[in-house]
């Protein structure tokens, strides 16, 4: 599968076979620590503070949220894209620098498509809460009824949405679980508690790593991962047909599907960033996320970030070069200027030039003002949504219906309980489950080690 | 079948390929080999092939026709209904046909994985050398109850030299 050397070492530090197995699963064998207590208790609160919310909205309606006739899709749709982009990352981390044969994915791929799994979890729930009826949820399926018989609407994005995004969280999760089973058979093997024995003998599926295992493993690895790749970029131009098939102005332009899928890419890549970052950190991974590592995703981001700024500079001109008023309007008076003009300014900053700082080697270097911009793309991400959502909608054709909108309280309390959601997956993740794909690692670190004696000569 | 097998432990893939090319020269069957990972030369030198990717078309194929008449029927066979002016049999169709094909295919291949490998949650395994999964390699060669002690301790001698750590016999 992997044949050229392009970045040089990516394992550090001489290990062996024995020493990256101990190293990986060394943090799932110590105590839990003092730091996990408290991320985990703090996110079980905002979890239930969003179980609140949740029932504040099923129990008295949608009403509880900062909606209005202008304004349908607030926080919802916002969160709803803003975790779905997330969720882009992993596969597209993974599947992507797979096909581009970039061997230093090894190192990270297991945690990108951990983070994805939670992401689209978190963002799935959205859809559901807003329907208003979640008890009448099993509608979006076509089955047989008694109406008719009468069926979805084949023809809507929203269906679309239900239909690609249940496919991606499938195949991800296939595709995550299926990369897992060699390490839970090395953890089987390894380990002397009983329980662990047990648990991770039934997760590993009796793995036993034989020839002809592995060649099966592998072509079907390959295969999901080919299949997976086209649906990174199936599931967010779906995603941007909700927005873009409508006639509403700022949103009805053909520039959507590419942008949203660079979009999800970049927030995806963002939030990659931030992970890496603490999971080296509070697990002393340097020598497997090296410095090389978080270099190159630096750089992958900036040159996404130009893209970005690209897509908004677009939108800004064809909005003036159309000719159509109402467009012009949305874009010059609703976000450049007027109310909205903080938020736009949030994300044009965020998204497309604080990024740009990773130009200078010395920034790229400096681990702790990576992790800043990598909050920062996570919240200009999350802007850039608001901007298209909310501007779009408050002030459409008729000034007689002009409307804000404010979040209320419970959507606030349902947004932090995805985020408790995720934050509590990711805690499991990093609590049991090899964070790192061993086999994986192991794959491409003879070939490292080689290449470090042939410069040592 | 109560066949015992003779097992060649090395610490080193190079030397592993190395060793299964000697053994193959003095025409002795490889049973099977146990890695901490996948080794392609392995694959070559043992000849294996799979038919996995062809399963997988398939299961596609089988998921873009079986969608595709799902949708005709239920669109314009059994309730037709306009929306948008659009005709019943629509190309929009394809987006819908294009998600689960992959859906079919991934769920099917990953299926098929577990069976042909016949995994299943909770199998009990034992493995000749546990740390086959860690950090060490094996070849595996079956014990042929005609053979004479000389051809055992000739084979022996012959895994030693070719490298490797541990020979032992097992069931």
């Amino acid at each position: 599968m992997y044949n050229t050397r392009v970045r040089g070492i990516l394992i550090q530090g001489n290990k062996t076979y024995s020493d990256v197995s101990r190293d990986i699963i060394r943090p799932m064998d110590d105590k839990t620590p003092l730091w996990w207590w408290i991320t985990a208790f703090l996110a079980t609160g905002a979890l239930f503070w969003g179980m609140w919310g949740f029932y504040n909205t099923i129990s008295t309606g949608i009403g509880e949220w900062g909606l209005n006739n202008n304004v349908a899709w607030g926080w919802a749709i916002i969160n709803f894209v803003w975790w779905i982009g997330i969720g882009h990352a992993g596969t597209a981390f993974s599947i992507f620098l797979l096909i581009l044969r970039q061997k230093w994915r090894t190192s990270i791929n297991r945690a990108a498509e951990a983070m994805t799994i939670f992401a689209v979890m978190a963002a799935g729930l959205f859809p559901l809460i807003h329907m208003g009826r979640i008890w009448d949820g099993f509608f979006i399926f076509p089955y047989w009824n008694t109406r008719g018989p009468l069926w979805d609407n084949f023809n809507s994005p929203l269906f679309w949405d239900v239909v690609a995004i249940s496919t991606y969280f499938m195949a991800s999760f296939v595709f995550w679980y299926i990369g897992m089973i060699p390490d839970f058979a090395t953890i089987r093997e390894r380990t002397t508690s009983a329980i662990k024995k047990k648990v991770y003998g039934i997760l590993s599926f009796g793995w036993i790593g034989n020839a002809k295992g592995w060649l099966r493993f592998e072509t079907a690895a390959l295969l999901l991962g080919g299949m997976a790749a086209p649906l990174v970029v199936s599931v967010h131009s779906i995603v941007s047909m909700d927005f873009s098939v409508s006639v509403i102005p700022g949103w009805h332009t053909t520039i959507f599907p590419p942008y949203f899928v660079v979009g999800a890419i970049f927030s995806g890549f963002g939030m990659v960033l931030t992970l890496m970052i603490v999971m080296r950190k509070i697990y002393k991974f340097k020598d497997y996320v090296t410095d090389g590592h978080l270099d190159a995703i630096a750089r992958i981001l900036t040159f996404i970030s130009l893209i970005m700024g690209t897509a908004y500079t677009t939108e800004l001109f064809m909005a003036w070069y159309s000719g159509n008023e109402y467009e012009l309007f949305t874009f010059m008076k609703n976000r450049v200027t007027g109310d909205y003009k903080f938020a736009f300014w949030t994300m044009i900053t965020c998204n497309a030039i604080i990024p740009q700082l990773f130009w200078f080697k010395s920034i790229r270097k400096n681990i702790t003002i990576v992790f800043i911009i990598s909050l920062f793309i996570n919240l200009g991400m999350w802007f850039e949504r608001y901007v298209i959502v909310v501007t779009s909608l408050s002030k459409d054709f008729l000034p007689a219906t002009w409307a804000t909108y404010e979040p209320t309280i419970t959507e606030i309390a349902v947004f932090s309980g995805t985020i408790g959601l995720f934050v509590l997956g990711v805690l499991a993740f990093f609590r049991f489950v090899p964070t790192i794909a061993i086999s994986e690692v192991k794959g491409v670190l003879k070939e490292t080690t080689t290449l470090k004696s042939f410069n040592d000569e | 079948m109560n066949n015992t097998n003779i097992i060649g432990v090395y610490e080193d893939e190079d030397v592993l390929l190395k060793a299964i090319d000697k053994l193959q020269e003095n025409h002795i069957k490889i049973a099977d080999v146990y890695s901490p990972i996948p080794i392609h030369g392995v694959f070559e030198k043992l000849k294996l092939t799979t038919r996995l990717p062809y399963a997988t078309f398939i299961y596609g194929a089988i998921g873009t026709i079986s969608v595709f008449a799902f949708l005709y029927w239920t669109s314009v066979v059994s309730y037709p209904l306009k929306f948008g002016g659009k005709p019943l049999n629509t190309l929009s169709f394809i987006i819908i046909m294009f998600v689960l094909t992959i859906f079919v295919g991934t769920l099917f291949t990953f299926l098929t994985y577990f069976i042909r490998e016949k995994m299943y949650p909770g199998k009990k395994v034992t493995l000749p050398v546990p740390r086959t999964t860690n950090d060490q390699f094996a070849i595996l060669i079956e014990k042929d109850q005609n053979m004479s002690d000389l051809e055992v301790k000739k084979l022996n001698e012959l895994l030693k030299k070719t490298g490797a750590v541990e020979i032992k016999e097992s069931e």
